[in-house]
Formats: C-alpha cells, sequence, structure tokens
C-alpha cells in the first residue's frame, strides 16, 4: 500500500514540477506574468478547463469550440458563433504561439496577459461567447468535480480557496502558452538547415515573401512571422497595428474602438502566418476566403484609406510566383502541433459533450 | 542597441542556389571576386545583433573595412582631399541598393563596424539572406543590411 501511494505521489505532476519550453534553436523563451509562471500541474488543469463545454451557459462550448486544435486552434469559420448562437464580428485567432503575442484578439492594444483575456469570452455579454454569469453554477461545479478537486489541488497548492475564476483563467492562460509550434518544414529547412524539408518553390517563395518588392517580411518577419512578437527578453514596447486596405464597417474599426483617435481607423493587429493554410478563411473579418485571394489582396494594393499603411502598394506576381508563395507558406504548416496528445482533449467523452 | 533587421533580398529568381561570389568593384586598384573559401581566410570578426521580438543572432564574417582596404580603396592615410568623396554601393541580388560613405567605415572618421556576413550563428549563409550579407549593427533600421550581397562598388566622386 506504501509503495502504491508513492508511485501515485511520483506520477502526479505537482505544482512545484517545473515547467520546460523544449523551445528549438531560434525560438526565445516566451514572456510570463510573474504571479503566474508556468508549471506542469497548471497547463494540465488549464487543458482540462479548456475543453470542458460546461464551462458555457448551456453545455454546448468550450474554449475548443472555437479554437480546435486540427485547425491550428481556429474555427474554420468567417467569424465565430458564441455557445446561444450569437455570431462574433470577427474570427477566431490561432492560439499557436500565442505565448508570443504582445497584445492579444485582433485590435485590443490594452489586452496583453492571456489571464485577462479569457475573461471576455467566459462573462462577455456583446457578443456572448461561452455566457458564464457571476455565481453561476460553474464554480460549484469545478468544487464537485472529482476530476477537478485533484487538478486544482495539484495545480494551486497553497489556496486555501483554489476554485476560483482567478485560478481558472490562469491555468487556461498557462495550457494556452505552452502551445508552441516549431517544427513546420520551414523550420528544419531554415533553422536546422535540412534543405530536403521543402521543395524549390518554396524556397523561391521564401525569397519573394522576404523581398523588398513584396515586403511580406515587413510586418510577418521574424520566427514568428509577425511584428506583433514580444519574448521574455524583448524590450517593453508597444506593437504596431495596420491598416491593410480591407473594408472597416463598424464594429470591425480596429483599434481605434479602444483609442478614438481618427488614424487608428481599420488598424489590426498582424496575425502569426505559422500555419497559416489551414486557418482560413483570412483576415480579422474572414472577408478573405483561401490563400490567392490573400494574394489577389496585396497584389492588388487593397482599398484606398488614408490610414493604409504605404507598404500596401500593390505588386506584379507570375502564375509562378504565386504558386511559389503558397507553396512556402504552406511549409509553415506544424503537422506535429495539430495532433500532439499535449494540446488534445484530456476529457473521454462521456464526461464532455465534445 | 536594438536593430531589426529588415531588407532586402532576391526576387523572382529562377534557383535559389546562388553563386556565392561577391564582386568588389569600380573606382579599386585590385577589384575582387571573393568566395566563401576567400573569406575563411581573411581575419574574422562576429557580431551579435538582438531584434525587437527579443531573439538574438551571432554573425560570422569579415569587417566591410577589411575587404574594402585589400581591393586598394582609399582608406587610411589615403582618404584625404578628393578621395572623401568616395562611396561604397552595396547592391544585391533583386538590384536593390544602399550607399554608405567611404569614411563611415574609416577608423579615422566613422569606423562604423560593418560586417559583410557569411555564418550566422556558426552556419553559412543560405536562402534569403545569402551566401553574403551585410550588418550593420549601428543602424536602427535593417534597410542597409543588404540581404543576399552580389556586388559591392566603389565610386570615386571626384578625381
Amino acid at each position: 500500500m506504501r509503495i502504491l501511494l508513492l508511485m501515485i505521489a511520483f506520477l502526479a505532476p505537482d505544482a512545484s514540477d517545473p515547467w520546460t519550453w523544449n523551445l528549438p534553436k531560434g525560438f526565445p523563451k516566451p514572456r510570463v506574468p510573474a504571479d503566474n509562471p508556468m508549471t506542469v500541474a497548471k497547463v494540465e488543469l488549464g487543458r482540462y478547463l479548456f475543453y470542458d463545454t460546461r464551462m458555457s451557459v448551456n453545455g454546448k462550448s468550450s474554449c475548443a469550440t472555437c479554437h480546435k486544435q486540427e485547425l491550428a486552434f481556429t474555427d474554420g469559420r468567417a467569424v465565430s458563433v458564441g455557445a446561444t448562437g450569437e455570431s462574433h464580428p470577427r474570427g477566431a485567432m490561432s492560439l499557436v504561439n500565442v505565448a508570443y503575442s504582445g497584445a492579444l484578439t485582433w485590435s485590443n492594444p490594452r489586452l496583453k496577459d492571456l489571464e485577462e483575456q479569457a475573461l471576455t469570452p467566459m462573462f462577455g455579454e456583446h457578443p456572448l461567447e461561452l455566457g458564464l454569469r457571476e455565481g453561476d453554477g460553474f464554480v460549484p461545479m469545478l468544487r464537485a468535480d472529482a476530476k477537478y478537486r485533484i487538478l486544482f489541488e495539484q495545480a494551486f497548492p497553497a489556496d486555501t480557496d483554489r476554485f476560483t475564476i482567478q485560478n481558472v483563467t490562469k491555468a487556461i492562460a498557462c495550457f494556452e502558452r505552452s502551445i508552441i509550434s516549431a517544427r513546420s518544414p520551414y523550420d528544419r529547412y531554415h533553422y536546422d538547415r535540412d534543405d530536403t524539408a521543402v521543395s524549390d518553390s518554396a524556397k523561391r517563395g521564401e525569397i519573394l515573401f522576404f523581398s523588398q518588392h513584396l515586403s511580406c517580411f515587413r510586418c510577418h518577419g521574424g520566427f514568428n512571422f509577425s511584428d506583433a512578437t514580444v519574448s521574455e527578453n524583448s524590450a517593453r514596447r508597444e506593437i504596431e497595428f495596420h491598416n491593410t486596405g480591407l473594408t472597416y464597417a463598424a464594429p470591425n474599426v480596429g483599434i481605434y474602438e479602444f483609442t478614438k483617435s481618427a488614424a487608428d481607423i481599420g488598424k489590426f493587429k498582424v496575425p502569426t502566418l505559422r500555419n497559416i493554410a489551414i486557418t482560413a478563411p483570412y483576415m480579422h473579418d474572414g472577408s478573405i476566403a483561401n490563400l490567392e485571394g490573400v494574394l489577389d489582396h496585396y497584389s492588388s494594393g487593397g482599398h484606398d484609406h488614408p490610414n493604409k499603411n504605404p507598404l500596401i502598394g500593390g505588386f506584379k506576381l507570375s502564375t509562378q510566383d504565386r504558386a511559389d508563395l503558397i507553396t512556402f507558406l504552406e511549409s509553415l504548416t506544424d503537422e506535429a502541433v495539430l495532433h500532439d496528445p499535449r494540446f488534445s482533449n484530456p476529457w473521454q467523452p462521456a464526461v464532455s459533450a465534445r | 542597441m536594438l536593430l531589426r533587421i529588415v531588407m532586402l533580398a532576391g526576387i523572382a529568381c529562377a534557383q535559389t542556389q546562388l553563386a556565392a561570389i561577391l564582386n568588389v568593384t569600380g573606382d579599386v586598384s585590385s577589384p575582387l571576386h571573393l568566395k566563401a573559401e576567400d573569406m575563411a581566410k581573411m581575419p574574422r570578426e562576429t557580431v551579435s545583433v538582438k531584434e525587437e521580438d527579443g531573439t538574438s543572432v551571432q554573425y560570422e564574417g569579415v569587417m566591410l573595412r577589411e575587404i574594402l582596404t585589400r581591393a586598394g580603396a582609399p582608406l587610411g592615410k589615403s582618404l584625404r582631399g578628393k578621395a572623401l568623396t568616395t562611396y561604397v554601393l552595396a547592391k544585391a541580388h533583386d538590384d536593390y541598393a544602399v550607399l554608405f560613405a567611404l569614411a563611415e567605415v574609416d577608423a579615422a572618421f566613422g569606423n562604423e563596424s560593418i560586417l559583410v556576413a557569411d555564418k550566422r550563428d556558426g552556419k553559412p549563409l543560405f536562402g534569403y539572406q545569402g551566401p553574403f550579407r551585410l550588418v550593420c549593427p549601428n543602424d536602427k533600421a535593417g534597410a542597409r543590411s543588404v540581404r543576399m550581397l552580389e556586388t559591392i562598388e566603389i565610386v570615386r566622386l571626384r578625381k
């Protein structure tokens, strides 16, 4: 009996277990809030919460409803739909490498911590996403659930009352930060120097992508293919948002929604291009169906707008160029992150509705 | 100092493996056609670059000053009078080009440690970066850190 107990104690994750990032070369350590250090136990609790449909007003939705692993944690829709069927004005962003995001959501320059962001889908009413309300049955459910009693104890052993919304958001944030994509064919080519990892077409596409002529890299540069990228060692800075010549009907007015400065109308965050080939449709409002359409948009230069980034001026592409660029973008798909059991639904079907 | 490496590269090139020769031409007494093995025999230097996203990379290569000296550009005691009208045009595979005054790299003037790099984190530059590139560690913007560098042309405006 004593041996069995020792074994259980040995196998169970503990809050004191240090988190190992296992980052490949070229990837810096993500920035983590001082009051929510990564632990194995919090990541695991966060995974259970992320996939739990009891975290919605009617038991129909979880975080994973709009952030599906097989779609690089997007939902394949132009705009997302909440638990009660209400449409969100914007599309679900990928959570892959969200730990490196200098601002969260498409257009909120003030929202920088995942712990804070999680409150919006949980409790937001306009639009209603998960539809939780203060004083509803969610926290009592956590307290009563045998699995959660173990997971919360392991994740927050020092807390007298572990079952708090704050701890829920801390755990979900830890899980989200753990979702790192760094093993795409492009990474094997670029960082591991494996010339066979991508095709010649992808290599030509890479050169086009990083050319002055197209200047894709000016916004989608760096290891995460987004200029909104920060990490543990980057200087504190305000990230830039860009108007790319799309259409900006209310409520999709960009960071103007928060700054109320006319110069900010239509300025949205630059999303990562990692796994971009499987996260259609594109743009903040899902208005472009496929990558060919995105190339059409940027090669045409988009609509005129006083705030449009001067880099969006249009360019000419041959048929070969287009194919090469798309092959390059496809090489950024990391199949491992789409199927990694560490990021998958931990619930048995009997426990969770989906 | 933060330096965002932004810049240039060749476009629409039919092949991804370029001829690995760096031409140093123009108004110099000894034009050079440098291969990786020639660069390997010259004095090697490394420059660390930190990017805005927090990553750091180490570029290795030969100082532009060293290469220009070997080509016979008027540096040191020769950099006086009309020689001070000399500039250096760095051209990339896609014809992108940027300019430096020769005095920028001279020890008695700008003394800028501009590097002609052929390695990044110990590995030869390839793809959209290589085989040669410039690294200008004191430029705040990256636009003069030309990638896919093919030609360094020295032009003397007044002779």
